[in-house]
C-alpha cells in the first residue's frame, strides 16, 4: 500500500517536476510561462513519434526536448521582441499547440485522439539490484527511469547555477528589475529567450515523460492541466528549485491518492484536483498580505 | 492620443487630462488600427494554409468554403450569430476590465459557474410565468459570475495580489468545483455522462426566427455592448475606468476612486461573463453539462485585445470568431479537414493580438534616399 502510494506519487511526479523547475527559471528571468501545457504537448508528440520511427527511446527523448524548446523559443521571441503581453501569450500559444498537434494527428496519421505505435520504445527502468526488496527505500529508488534521475540532479544543480554562475545571476537580475540590468549592458532579452527556450525544453521533457515514461501512447488530452500544476508548483515553491519540486511532489501525491480513493470510494476526484490551484490562491494571499504589512511598517 | 489641459475653472486645479475630441475622422488612427488587426490575421491565415497544405488541401478553396458556410444564405448567418451571442458577452466582459487595466482571464470560469447556476435554478422555476423564470435565472447567472471574480477581486483591491495568476487558477478551481457539484447533486437521472437535467420550458429563451437558433440572448448582448460604449463616453464612472487603466498611480494621486474602480470593474466583467453563460445555458444547450464552455472566455480575451476596448471592434470581432466556429463544424462535415484548423487560426490570433508590430516607415525612407540624392 505504502509502497504503491510512493511509487506513483514518485512517477507521477517526474512530468510536474520538470515542467515546473522550466518554469521557474523562466519565472526568474522575469516571465510568468502560461505556456508550459503546450510546450509539454509538443515535447510528448515529438517524442513519441521520434522515438517509434527509429525504435529508439534516446532519440524520441532528444527530439521531445528539442520540439519543447523550439516551441518555448518561439513562444519567447514573441514575448521578447513583439513586446506581446506573456500571459495572452501563454494562453494562445497552448491553443496553438493544441491546433497544430490535432490537425497533424488527423491529417497526418488519421486517428482522433490516441496514436499508439505497435512495437513503442518505453524509457528504460533502472532497477537497483540490492535495494528493490528493501520496503520503503526500494520503492524510493529503485525502478525509476532516466528522467527520474536526471530531474533528481537538476534540483540541486539549478540551485547552484542561480546562486553561483554568471548565467544565474544575470538571470535572476533580469526578473528582478529589467530596466536597471539592461542599463548594466546585460541582454536581458537574450537572456529571457535562453530562460524560454531551457523552459521549453524542460516542459518537452516533461511530455516525454508522460508519454515515454507513465503511459507508452500518445494522447491529445494527456497533459490534462499538468501544465498549470506546474505553474501552481513553482508559484508555491516561489520559483526557488528546492521548494518547487517538493511542491510537485505534494501535488503528485494528491494526484496518487485520489487514483487510490476513486478505486475505494469515499472523497470526491474533482475537489482533490482544485487543490494546487487553491493552493496558488492561498501562496498568493499570504504574500499580498505580507507585503502589504511590510509596506505599511515602512511608512509608519 | 492628444490630451489638453482642463479648462481654468479657479484656483489650484487638478490638471486631469482629457482627450481631445476631433472633428471628423482621424485616418492616421484608423489606418493604425487596421495595420494592428490585419497583421495577426494575415499570419494566422498563412499558419492556416499552411496546415492546409500540409493535410494535401487547397487552402483558398477551404477558405471560400469557410466563408460561404459562414454568410451564405439567412440559416447560415443566424448559425454564425448564434455562436457570436456568447463571444460578445465574454468579449465585452474581457474588454470592461481591461479598460481599468484589470486584466480578468477568469471569465471562462464566471461562465461556467453561472451555466451550472443558471441550469439549477431553470429547473426548478417552472411553475412561474415566462418572463419571471427567464429574469431568475439571468439574475442567478450573474450573481454566480459575480461569485466567480469575487475572491481575485477582493485580493487585486484590497492586498494588491496580481489578478492574472488568481483568476486564471480560479477557472479550473470552477471545472473541479462544477463537476463534483453535478455528479453529487445535480445529476439527471438515467444520464450516463455528468450532466444536469433540462432546464423548464418556460426558462428556455424562444428562438427569433425559429428554425435557427438565434435568440433574444443576441439583442440583449448588443444592448449591453451599447450600454457600454455611451457609459465609458459619458459618464464619470467610465472616465474613471480609462483613467486608472492608463495612469494607475496618477490617479491615485488625484485622488480618483481607484479602488472602486478595481472592484466594480471585477465584478461587473464577472457578472457579464455570467450573463453570457445564462444566455448560452437558456438559449442554446438548455441544461448544463461537462464541457460546458468551448473556451468562450478566451476567445473573448482575443477579441477584447484585438477590438482594444472599442465596442464595434467587439461586435465585428465577435461576428468574426463565430462565423469561424459555426463554419468550421459544417465544414468539417463535407470536406475531410479536421476542426482543428479553427484552433490554429484563433491561437495564432491570439499570440500576435498583442504583438505590437513596427509599421514600415515609407515616408522618412523616403526622405532619406532623397537627402542622399541631394548630397550626390
Amino acid at each position: 500500500m505504502i509502497d504503491s502510494i510512493i511509487g506513483s506519487t514518485l512517477l507521477l511526479a517526474v512530468p510536474l517536476v520538470l515542467a515546473a523547475l522550466g518554469g521557474a527559471i523562466h519565472r526568474c528571468a522575469g516571465v510568468v510561462n502560461i505556456g508550459l501545457e503546450g510546450q509539454m504537448l509538443v515535447g510528448a508528440f515529438a517524442g513519441i513519434v521520434a522515438s517509434s520511427v527509429t525504435g529508439s527511446w534516446l532519440v524520441g527523448l532528444l527530439v521531445g526536448g528539442i520540439g519543447g524548446g523550439l516551441a518555448g523559443f518561439v513562444m519567447s521571441l514573441v514575448i521578447t521582441r513583439l513586446s506581446a503581453n506573456e500571459i495572452i501569450v501563454g494562453l494562445g500559444f497552448n491553443i496553438l499547440a493544441l491546433g497544430i498537434v490535432g490537425f497533424t494527428l488527423r491529417a497526418v496519421y488519421g486517428v482522433s485522439g490516441t496514436l499508439r505505435f505497435p512495437d513503442q520504445p518505453r524509457l528504460p527502468r533502472i532497477i537497483i539490484p540490492g535495494l528493490d526488496e528493501v520496503p520503503i527505500l526500494g520503492a524510493i529508488v529503485s525502478g525509476k527511469d532516466v528522467l527520474f534521475w536526471f530531474a533528481v540532479l537538476l534540483v540541486p544543480f539549478l540551485a547552484w547555477a542561480f546562486a553561483n554562475t554568471r548565467w544565474g545571476i544575470r538571470t535572476r537580475a533580469t526578473g528582478v528589475s529589467e530596466s536597471a540590468t539592461a542599463s548594466l549592458g546585460v541582454r536581458t532579452l537574450g537572456l529571457r529567450d535562453i530562460a524560454g527556450t531551457l523552459a521549453g525544453v524542460l516542459a518537452g521533457l516533461g511530455g516525454v515523460s508522460l508519454a515515454l515514461g507513465v503511459s507508452g501512447l500518445f494522447n491529445e488530452n494527456m497533459i490534462a492541466g499538468r501544465g498549470f500544476v506546474a505553474l501552481a508548483a513553482f508559484y508555491f515553491g516561489r520559483s526557488r528549485p528546492l521548494p518547487t519540486a517538493l511542491a510537485c511532489l505534494l501535488f503528485s501525491f494528491f494526484d496518487a491518492l485520489q487514483i487510490r480513493l476513486q478505486t475505494g470510494g469515499g472523497f470526491s476526484a474533482d475537489l482533490i484536483q482544485t487543490l494546487p490551484y487553491l493552493a496558488v490562491v492561498v501562496v498568493l494571499a499570504w504574500a499580498g498580505y505580507s507585503g502589504l504589512r511590510r509596506r505599511t511598517r515602512i511608512t509608519a | 492620443m492628444t490630451f489638453q489641459q482642463t479648462p481654468e475653472t479657479g484656483s489650484r486645479t487638478a490638471f486631469v487630462p482629457v482627450a481631445v475630441q476631433y472633428r471628423g475622422i482621424q485616418w492616421t488612427r484608423l489606418g493604425f488600427s487596421v495595420w494592428r488587426i490585419a497583421v495577426p490575421v494575415v499570419i494566422a491565415l498563412a499558419m492556416g494554409a499552411l496546415a492546409l497544405l500540409v493535410g494535401g488541401k487547397n487552402p483558398l478553396e477551404i477558405y471560400n468554403m469557410l466563408v460561404r458556410e459562414a454568410f451564405g444564405d439567412w440559416a447560415r448567418i443566424n448559425a454564425t450569430l448564434t455562436a457570436a451571442t456568447p463571444l460578445l458577452f465574454t468579449g465585452l466582459a474581457a474588454a470592461l476590465a481591461f479598460r481599468a487595466g484589470v486584466f480578468n482571464v477568469g471569465v471562462e470560469g464566471s461562465f461556467a459557474f453561472a451555466g451550472l447556476a443558471t441550469a439549477v435554478v431553470g429547473t426548478s422555476v417552472g411553475g412561474l410565468p415566462p418572463v419571471l423564470a427567464v429574469l431568475a435565472c439571468l439574475i442567478a447567472g450573474a450573481l454566480a459570475g459575480m461569485l466567480v471574480a469575487l475572491v481575485p477581486a477582493l485580493l487585486r483591491t484590497w492586498l494588491g495580489v496580481d489578478e492574472v495568476v488568481s483568476t486564471l487558477m480560479f477557472n479550473f478551481i470552477v471545472v473541479g468545483l462544477t463537476a463534483w457539484l453535478v455528479q453529487s447533486f445535480f445529476l439527471a437521472p438515467g444520464q450516463a455522462n455528468s450532466a444536469t437535467a433540462y432546464l423548464a420550458e418556460t426558462a428556455e429563451l424562444a428562438p427569433l426566427v425559429p428554425p435557427g437558433q438565434l435568440s433574444i440572448g443576441f439583442v440583449i448582448a448588443l444592448l449591453l455592448v451599447l450600454g457600454y460604449a455611451a457609459w465609458a463616453r459619458h459618464s464619470r464612472l467610465g472616465f474613471e475606468f480609462e483613467a486608472v487603466g492608463k495612469t494607475p498611480r496618477f490617479s491615485v494621486a488625484q485622488g480618483l476612486r481607484v479602488r472602486t474602480v478595481l472592484m466594480i470593474s471585477m465584478l461587473a466583467s464577472g457578472a457579464i461573463g455570467g450573463l453570457g453563460g445564462a444566455v448560452h445555458a437558456l438559449g442554446v444547450v438548455h441544461r448544463f453539462s461537462v464541457g460546458f464552455s468551448a473556451s468562450f472566455g478566451f476567445t473573448g480575451i482575443a477579441i477584447a485585445l484585438l477590438a482594444r476596448f472599442n465596442p464595434i471592434g467587439i461586435v465585428i470581432g465577435a461576428i468574426a470568431f463565430g462565423a469561424l466556429a459555426a463554419a468550421g463544424t459544417t465544414v468539417q462535415l463535407f470536406v475531410n479537414i479536421p476542426i482543428q484548423l479553427i484552433d490554429i487560426l484563433q491561437g495564432t490570433v491570439m499570440m500576435l493580438a498583442v504583438a505590437q508590430f513596427a509599421i514600415p516607415r515609407l515616408r522618412r525612407r523616403k526622405r532619406a534616399t532623397s537627402g542622399t540624392e541631394d548630397l550626390a
